[in-house]
């Protein structure tokens, strides 16, 4: 009984998370549209200005160093949030 | 543990540093070429990865013991939110903070060399340690 309730439960989960990601996906603008939110002035500032700004001749870099470093900090505290959960799961 | 072959082992000593050099150059070029903390740290970790299954856990440990690297792990993460927090700071209150410098010299920048270093460190010891963990546990 638990089982098949477990399993019940699973498939209502995901068949409400397919609804809800494909609700998300018929909203997206059309694909290669020029007028697309994408198509802004933000890339063209990015690649003329990242090397005056930051003084990294990677753009690369000086976007995910400087402009956006609170983002890489998320990413390594994922990094780390995911050890300290593994070394939960597997102590000895 | 079998026994590893000799030839493993002395090709192991000429590799080994090769590649932690070459992590090392991809960390500390991250503003100028492509690369930086994370693709550096990987191959940082893969070193000691290599290290690991040539000579052993013993090996490794007793080079760098895991404490150690966990130690690493934290004081990188908080140097790194303490030095971006006072970046971000620096640029909106007018404190001092270093100059940029001549563009394309490794010392440049300002704190993007440092913020690429951290970043190598954090990740390598991050990918031994799981490493380590999932290889001498049943999973």
């Amino acid at each position: 009984m638990v089982k098949k309730m477990r399993k019940a439960s699973a498939v209502f989960i995901t068949l409400i998370l397919i609804f809800v990601l494909l609700v998300g996906v018929k909203d997206l603008p059309e694909f290669g549209n020029i007028n697309n939110p994408t198509n802004n002035i933000l890339s063209q500032t990015y690649l003329e200005n990242t090397v005056l700004e930051t003084g990294s001749l990677n753009i690369v870099s000086g976007i995910i160093l400087d402009y956006r470093a609170l983002d890489t900090l998320m990413e390594a505290t994922v990094l780390f949030s995911g050890l300290i959960v593994i070394m939960l799961l597997f102590k000895s | 543990m079998i026994k590893k072959d000799i030839i493993l082992k002395e090709v192991g000593k000429i590799i080994i540093p090769l590649v932690q050099i070459f992590g090392i150059y991809i960390i500390v070029n991250g503003h100028l070429s492509s690369g930086g903390g994370f693709s550096g740290g990987t191959v940082l970790a893969s070193s000691l990865i290599i290290m690991h299954l040539i000579y052993g856990e013993a090996y490794v440990e007793k080079n760098i013991k895991k404490e150690t690297l966990i130690k690493f792990i934290s004081i990188s993460l908080i140097f790194y939110a303490v030095v971006k927090g006072y970046s971000f700071l620096s640029d909106v209150y007018n404190l001092p903070h270093p100059a940029l410098g001549p563009v394309g010299k490794i010392f440049s920048a300002g704190f993007i060399l440092y913020l690429n270093i951290v970043l190598g460190i954090l990740v390598a010891s991050i990918f031994y340690i799981i490493f380590s963990i999932f290889i001498s546990k049943e999973v």
